[in-house]
């Protein structure tokens, strides 16, 4: 008998709203506090190894079919460091480490050219709003299939559309947000910047394969399994039904253990690391509060689970 | 929101400025490593400074490049 098939636990029967919350609280809590070092050898490691390929690639040490392989990998996993930061994991403020925190946040996305001002604003928005059309800015990454939600966030993303990520913008109060916005700036024109020195100086197939197509390419998968797979179809919200647990076609890790994306939601400071294990100790509570375990059903089906006391 | 009219004024020239800046010493380097000669007798950069920037010029008008 697989998990998914276990009997929600007599334990829980009987217990009010309230009870319930408690429990499931007290249980997360054995997973925050941890410092997740892996995540800050993750984002410098992977920050160094893109910044190398230049070098290897330009001097012939490494063939550009190899820099941009490499490069591409470097995309798609330069945003799950910074997501850290956002959530103040490594350290919140105040605290010893906090320039360690904010450091990571910023330097991780540089290969994305995303700006770390950016995601921390909107990032919030995404998580108070999570599935609200007229809200929530990842809205835009919302498709049939993760090649739909792809090519909808790239139109989303293009830098002259007035999208969901504007719109969030405009309308923030957040006290940061002038900030983000000249962060934003700067490295949107230090990117293309960067591209077009070398391309004008003869580089222009190497600067294209080094970051600009690994950056399009990154940001899609990054869509595919942060937003689009974690939240599809995107029609409910609630702290319960917002986003899932579900089944990747191709496993934990080349989901980015997004499969687990409920537990980030109910609890965004457990370390990415830890949130398979916190789904685990947090299964049958949660299974109880009527969360979306759609891991019986294709990860694309619109067909979503139903709350425990519905499907009943 | 001022700075946001000029961030929005940056970003809606930005596709003209990618096609000079970016787009022209591609789509030229690119034609040269595949030995494909630019038409009606243009350098390969030339035949890019015309499609880069006008690539970028409808991208602009349209919204999106995609």
């Amino acid at each position: 008998m697989s998990a998914a098939d276990t009997p929600v636990e007599r334990r829980f029967e009987g217990m009010t709203d309230r009870q319930l919350l408690r429990e499931e609280q007290a249980i997360a809590r054995r997973f925050l506090g941890r410092v997740p070092w892996e995540m800050v050898v993750w984002g410098f490691g992977n920050f160094l190894v893109w910044l190398s390929l230049w070098p290897l690639v330009l001097t012939g040490v490494l063939p550009l079919w190899l820099g941009f392989l490499l490069s591409t990998i470097c995309c798609a996993l330069a945003y799950l460091p910074s997501h850290e930061a956002q959530h103040s994991i490594i350290a919140a403020e105040g605290e010893k480490l906090r320039w360690l925190n904010q450091l990571l946040g910023h330097v991780s996305t540089i290969p994305l050219a995303f700006p770390y001002g950016i995601a921390w604003i909107t990032h919030r928005i995404h998580h108070a709003y999570a599935n609200d059309p007229a809200r929530d800015p990842d809205f835009g990454s919302q498709g049939e299939s993760w090649w739909q939600a792809a090519y909808n966030a790239l139109r989303e993303r293009q830098p002259m559309n007035d999208g969901m990520y504007a719109q969030t913008l405009r309308e923030s109060d957040d006290p940061n947000r002038d900030r983000a916005f000249v962060e934003g700036l700067v490295l949107g024109w230090v990117h293309f910047g960067t591209l077009s020195v070398f391309a004008w100086s003869g580089y222009a197939i190497e600067a294209a394969l080094l970051w600009w197509l690994p950056r399009h390419i990154g940001f899609m998968y990054l869509i595919t399994f942060l937003s689009w797979a974690p939240h599809h179809p995107m029609m409910e919200t609630g702290r319960y039904r917002d986003t899932r647990v579900w089944k990747s076609p191709v496993g934990t890790v080349l989901s980015l253990w997004m499969e687990f994306h409920i537990i980030h939601h109910l609890y965004p400071k457990i370390p990415l690391l830890d949130t398979p294990k916190a789904w685990r100790a947090l299964e049958p509570i949660l299974i109880e509060r009527g969360i979306r375990d759609d891991r019986r059903v294709a990860w694309a089906s619109e067909d979503v689970a139903k709350p425990v006391e519905e499907a009943a | 929101m001022k700075l946001m009219q000029g961030i929005q004024f940056l970003g809606e020239w930005g596709a003209v400025a990618f096609g000079v800046g970016f787009l022209a010493p591609l789509i030229a380097q690119s034609m040269d490593a595949l030995e494909v000669p630019a038409p009606f007798g243009l350098s390969t950069i030339a035949f890019g400074l015309i499609v880069g920037p006008t690539a970028g010029l409808v991208a602009k008008l349209r919204g999106s490049w995609v």
